[in-house]
């Protein structure tokens, strides 16, 4: 039986020309349904026509139909759908409301007028479903990534929804927070609800998934998850150059904030021409080492030394970088900055930036956002490259893309330094990993010894 | 802790701090204010707090004594062609000043708790059903404070890299613009998640707010009976005012007046760390 049915549907964002789903037609079983494709091709736009955000909260037009768990979700407000179809979004920060777990996941429970006395019941019995019933009572700022995302889905699940929809849930997790959720998701299925995710960590869904759904540029087809298999990962870019001399150090370094030391007695150092991959847990130090490399952070003991040259380094959170009216612009700034010749053009072409070149940067999808930064900050000749979880939300394509533009900064005689969790971007490009985890760190035994 | 004795208690510091021009009732408000926070924050954590009051209160101070040349005390005079600045500077405006520094020192301290030891839902649970809706959509903007601040820090970092430097008022706009357009993104992606979570859809169940305890109720108590005591003491003309001009004198005080702030020292007794 269909949950989803969409026929001849087109729709476009406000102020656009070019729809962003295009003539979708489409009917998504009971079950498990995956949805995959290339960042910025639509798939957060077609999860938020499942329960009416789209086109409702962000507006724009809409042509064709589209039913959902039996209502028509052009004529049913959001807030309506609310109580039939539940919503997780990408960041798990940004879609709290209480800072108290039990009142968070009861949030929607109160909008939607559930008698009192139920709340309770209906807390408790969403945050077991979603595998997280210790955490009840529990101060939201206080759990990791997986933790708090998992409590996004048990706040969608208090509603007792008849479908879940999931938009990349994983996207902003480690390894450990995306198998919790993605453990939780399985779970939800095996139970008999139907859910709808969109995911970049295909492998594990793909086995119990009843429908694959591909999203390219607007187009929407279905494949056989049995039959489908994703890009094979980025192969390791041949090195050009050998690794040189010492490019950054840290000695005896420790680093705190707030009383609480962060990195202790670190003593670690690079060279130029190599690739180091920073491993480990959420919150174990990768950021903060990070910056102490790029200067941004003083320590309370120790040295940091680097050699002179430009710094090119990407946050977290790329979307701080992004300020420009075009991405060309943004790519364009930091090469003027930097007084180094050089055209926007050759990145852009390089991540695949050239279509949405002269669009707004914030205007992106996450994955281009990222890339749009990626190229912001790499364009020239940077000495040192400093990338913090790089390939969040990008797709393997791009994820290639960038270890071959890694890989000829390298062969430069950059010094480059990559905090990820991302297995595939590690085994392509990284010359020795270190683990950093409470404070300490520790180098890996990794088989992509350089030459 | 109960957010509705809490209020009580804030209210009545306000309406005494508010209602008299005596210093010394204020300065006892601002006592127990300061120690109510201590107690139930700890000292450490309320320091950035008290910083910034004094800062205000100093300022406020500041203000009165540059801006009031009135009084009988002069300790010094500047000439009274400079503008603005010119005229004598006496001591009664600068005490009248500290005066007013304090009753906004008192002030801003009375309403800290909210902010400092009640949890955003606690605060929310006490509001009248009609407030519910309003103060769901206050309170999730209040929690998207802290992401602005790292935001700032991220940006200012992350443009000093690409070649960005503090030179003049101008040169801030390269950060300014990115907190403001990922400040407005984060609300926005608030907003959906909690559009898609039926806010909006009608009439609201509000959990129900913790019942008052004992300890609550004898907060209450005491919070009444100083509003009440003070309020009397002010019609019987035992509470009086004091006025710093034309000449300094002593502020009159009163037992009743006093006994009705010394009930403001409650939470001592009856508020537990909240650190």
């Amino acid at each position: 039986m269909a949950i989803a049915t969409l026929t001849h549907l087109t729709y476009w964002y406000p102020g656009r020309v070019e729809p962003a789903l295009k003539a979708v037609g489409l009917a998504i079983k009971d079950g498990l349904t995956v949805v995959a494709g290339q960042s910025g091709g639509g798939k957060s736009t077609l999860l938020r026509l499942f329960n009416g955000l789209v086109p409702h909260f962000h507006g724009g037009r809409i042509a064709g139909s589209a039913e959902v768990v039996g209502r028509d979700v052009i004529a049913t407000p959001t807030r309506d759908m609310a109580r039939h179809v539940g919503f997780v979004f990408q960041d798990p920060e940004l879609q709290t409301v209480y800072n108290v777990v039990d009142r968070e996941v009861a949030f929607g429970l109160e909008n939607t007028a559930v008698p009192r006395r139920e709340i309770a019941g209906r807390v408790e019995e969403a945050l077991h479903a979603a595998g997280v019933a210790g955490l009840a009572g529990r101060a939201v700022r206080t759990l990791s990534g997986g933790e708090r995302q998992r409590v996004a889905l048990a706040s969608a699940l208090a509603m007792r929804p008849n479908l879940v929809v999931l938009d990349e849930p994983t996207s902003q997790l480690d390894p450990e927070g995306a198998e919790m959720v993605l453990a939780a998701v399985t779970r939800l299925v095996r139970e008999g609800t139907s859910v709808i995710i969109s995911e970049h960590r295909l492998e594990q869904l793909l086995r119990q998934a009843a429908g694959l759904v591909l999203v390219d540029r607007g187009n929407v087809t279905t494949a056989d998850p049995d039959g489908w298999r994703p890009s094979p990962p980025s192969l390791r870019p041949a090195r050009l150059a050998a690794p040189g001399g010492e490019a950054w150090s840290l000695e005896h370094v420790t680093v705190g904030f707030g009383g609480r030391p962060v990195l202790d007695a670190v003593d670690l150092a690079g060279r130029a021409g190599e690739v180091v991959v920073l491993s480990g847990p959420n919150g174990g130090g990768k950021t903060t080492l990070l910056r102490l490399i790029a200067g941004s952070l003083t320590p309370l003991a120790g040295n940091v030394w680097r050699r002179p040259g430009r710094v090119a380094y990407l946050p977290q959170n790329p979307t701080v970088l992004l300020h420009r009216p075009t991405v060309r612009a943004e790519v364009r700034f930091t090469l003027e900055r930097s007084g180094e010749p050089g055209q926007p053009e050759a990145i852009l072409g390089e991540l695949g930036l050239l279509p949405v070149a002269d669009q707004y940067p914030r205007d992106l999808s996450c994955g281009e956002r990222q890339r749009a930064a990626l190229a912001a900050v790499l364009p020239g000749s940077p000495s040192c490259v400093l990338l913090d979880e790089p390939t969040r939300g990008i797709d393997s394509s791009a994820r290639g893309a960038l270890a071959a533009l890694v890989a000829r900064l390298r062969d430069r005689g950059a010094s480059v330094v990559i905090a990820t969790h991302d297995n595939d971007l590690r085994n392509a490009l990284a010359d020795r990993v270190i683990n950093v985890a409470g404070g300490r760190v520790a180098e890996v035994s990794f088989a992509g010894v350089p030459t | 802790m109960n957010a509705r004795a809490v209020a009580a208690w804030s209210a009545c510091c306000l309406f005494i701090v508010l209602s008299t021009t005596n210093p010394v009732y204020k300065i006892m408000v601002l006592a127990a204010a300061l120690t109510a926070l201590a107690v139930g924050a700890g000292l450490r954590r309320i320091r950035g707090l008290l910083v910034a009051v004094l800062l205000i209160a100093a300022f406020a101070t500041l203000l009165n004594f540059v801006s009031a040349h009135l009084g009988a005390t002069v300790l010094f005079a500047l000439p009274d062609q400079i503008p603005a600045l010119g005229g004598p500077y006496t001591l009664e405006a600068l005490v009248f000043g500290a005066s007013g520094g304090i009753t906004i020192a008192a002030a801003i301290l009375a309403a800290a708790p909210f902010s400092l030891l009640l949890d955003s839902h606690e605060v929310m649970d006490a509001l009248p059903a009609p407030l519910s809706r309003t103060g769901v959509a206050i309170a999730s903007s209040l929690n998207l404070v802290p992401a602005v601040a790292t935001s700032f820090v991220e940006v200012t970092e992350a443009q000093r890299l690409r070649g960005w430097r503090p030179r003049g008022p101008r040169s801030w706009m390269e950060v300014v613009v990115p907190v403001v357009l990922t400040s407005v993104e984060g609300s926005i992606q608030l907003a959906e998640s909690m559009e898609a979570r039926g806010f909006g859809s009608g009439a609201r169940t509000a959990v129900a707010a913790l019942a008052l305890q004992r300890s609550d109720w004898l907060l209450v108590a005491a919070s009444g009976l100083a509003l009440a005591g003070f309020a009397a003491a002010r019609a019987a003309g035992l509470a009086a005012d004091w006025y710093a001009y034309p000449s300094l004198t002593l502020p009159a005080i009163h037992p009743w007046p006093v006994a009705a702030c010394l009930l403001l020292f409650t939470p001592v007794l009856v508020w537990r760390s909240r650190r």
